[in-house]
């Protein structure tokens, strides 16, 4: 197999390392341009599968505010980013809810789960 | 009413100045928030990246928020939400109104400025047309969209690549929006680089750069607007106007510190941050006024913003405490080659000197930031305007400066 040159930005931190890599069947040989060893991390993620965390809103009734904020509880594929927005359309949800509570278990299949980033009070 | 500090905007700075000042010993400490809950404009921010180097967590707005308002309830601090303050004298008298008291003064020993900032709109950057509804800034529609529920339009274009406008390109996308591009007037990204790639380049919405819009079209509501190339000047170039149809044009063109109370008590503002002239105190021109966060300066990170906030609390509370020293005189600090912005722009002798500097240009070669007198040649493999460079020169090396401090950017 042939040995590949690849960019990456990498996107753990707001520095955003410039990062070089040669591939060579699916596997770093050679890696550049990084200040610290979680761009190594990022990058063998991303030939892998490009994983990010979800973040977005939710409908929530009986609330103080009409949206609940949320998010995956760790990075899941990004593939699976309008999968998961799916099937938060048409939950049913009440206040009150607590910061870190679960609104769904294993979101897309993603193993996932979503959770609440604001406690919400009733209205 | 008496206070021993009174901090004005419960955002990020404000949240951290009032638990600082309190941890530092201020007795009584008042925080006013003019809505109707504290947090500022994190609880809009629902996208991750909040508190990486101040807590080593990932989190998002709302729960960066959270874990600093959980803080402050331990400490206290105490709230006064849906009260606006309508003016601050130089004698640290602040005027406020709510529902329950009323117009109400608080004599605060000593006061902490952190209104935050505000967004550039249509209005500062004259674009040609008509006026139709669909035109609104990035700010506005992450509040529509995240707080109340209201997605802004389709088909959007996005006029600017600050960091709100590229957030907010990824979110209508996710929300079922096609964001028909972001088109920057400068020949380089506004916002942060870790923004171009996961929320334009995950996406694959182009950035265009070098292009502004030079015509919005529609009567009731937006129909497309006309983008052109930008030469070297900035001047639109003739014929190359192209029509993308859409129905909102979202604007992030800019924030602008918030400083109509600081204007009133008298403080001297930068020209060139449109915030108050600190010191590394966070001391105003006017004595036992303190400034902190995007009131200042726009900040790029939250963690930087914190970081001035904490500043300023606790020498807010050790102005309160009467234990702020006879002034030791100060010295200026000024920008010097190839930086458009450094801040503080005075320094005093008391605490350690952490600048924040904004580069003029792009600058893709190895570079060295000098800092005159003390003879401090930082290296870095480039300077980019929408990255803030931080440095810190410890107090001792300071203490025989006399004269103003540079700040200078040069190519190695």
């Amino acid at each position: 197999m042939g040995i590949e040159k690849r960019h990456f930005t990498c996107v753990t931190c707001p520095v955003g390392c410039e990062v070089d890599v040669e591939v060579q069947d699916g596997n770093i040989i050679f890696l550049t341009g990084n200040r610290c060893d979680k761009a190594k991390e990022f990058v063998q993620q991303e030939l892998k599968e490009p994983v990010r965390v979800l973040t977005t809103t939710v409908r929530i009734k009986d609330a103080e505010y009409a949206m609940l904020p949320v998010r995956t509880d760790k990075a899941i594929p990004k593939r699976l980013f309008s999968q998961a927005m799916e099937e938060l359309v048409n939950i049913d949800l009440k206040a009150p809810v607590h910061i870190s509570d679960v609104i769904i278990k294993d979101i897309a299949g993603s193993g996932a789960n979503i959770v609440a980033t604001r406690t919400m009070n009733r209205a | 009413m008496q206070a021993d500090v009174a901090v004005i905007g419960s955002g990020p700075a404000g949240l951290v100045a009032a638990i600082e000042a309190s941890r530092s010993g201020a007795r009584n400490v008042l925080l006013l928030e003019r809505e109707e809950e504290l947090g500022g404009i994190l609880k809009q921010c629902i996208h991750n990246g909040f508190g990486l180097e101040q807590f080593k967590k990932d989190y998002t707005g709302p729960e960066y928020a959270e874990r600093l308002i959980d803080e402050m309830r331990k400490t206290n601090v105490r709230c006064f939400l849906n009260t606006m303050v309508t003016g601050v004298s130089a004698d640290r008298a602040v005027t406020a109104v709510n529902p329950e008291n009323g117009v109400f003064q608080v004599e605060a020993k000593s006061v902490v400025l952190a209104m935050g900032c505000r967004e550039r709109a249509r209005g500062s950057i004259n674009i040609p047309g008509t006026r139709p509804a669909g035109v609104l800034t990035a700010g506005t529609a992450q509040r529509l969209v995240n707080i109340e529920g209201y997605l802004p339009g389709k088909e959007v274009v996005i006029l600017g690549s600050g960091d709100i406008g590229l957030i907010m390109a990824r979110r209508l996308t996710l929300e079922g929006a096609r964001v028909k591009g972001v088109y920057e007037i400068m020949n380089y990204p506004g916002g942060l680089k870790r923004n171009i790639v996961q929320c334009l380049n995950d996406f694959n919405i182009p950035l265009y750069l070098s292009h502004t819009v030079t015509e919005i079209k529609g009567r009731e509501r937006v129909e497309g607007v006309v983008v052109s190339q930008v030469d070297e000047k900035m001047q639109p170039v003739r014929g190359s106007g192209e029509f993308i149809p859409c129905d909102t044009l979202l604007l992030s063109v800019g924030l602008i510190p918030e400083n109509e109370l600081s204007k009133g008590a008298g403080v001297e503002l930068s020209r060139t941050t449109n915030g108050p002239v600190t010191s590394e105190t966070m001391e105003t021109s006017v004595p036992g006024i303190f400034s902190c966060g995007n009131v200042s300066t726009v900040f790029d990170l939250v963690d930087y913003v914190a970081q001035t906030g904490i500043s300023a609390g606790r020498n807010a509370a050790r102005f309160a405490a009467g234990t702020w020293k006879e002034d030791g005189g100060s010295v200026a600090v000024a920008a010097g080659e190839n930086v458009r912005v450094v801040f503080p722009q005075r320094y005093c002798f008391r605490d350690d000197l952490i600048f924040y500097i904004r580069p003029a240009k792009p600058m893709e070669k190895p570079v060295t930031i000098g800092i005159a007198p003390v003879e401090m040649n930082i290296k870095r493999l480039y300077a980019r305007p929408n990255e803030m460079i931080r440095l810190k020169v410890a107090k001792e090396k300071l203490q025989k400066v006399s004269g103003p401090i540079e700040v200078s950017i040069k190519e190695r």
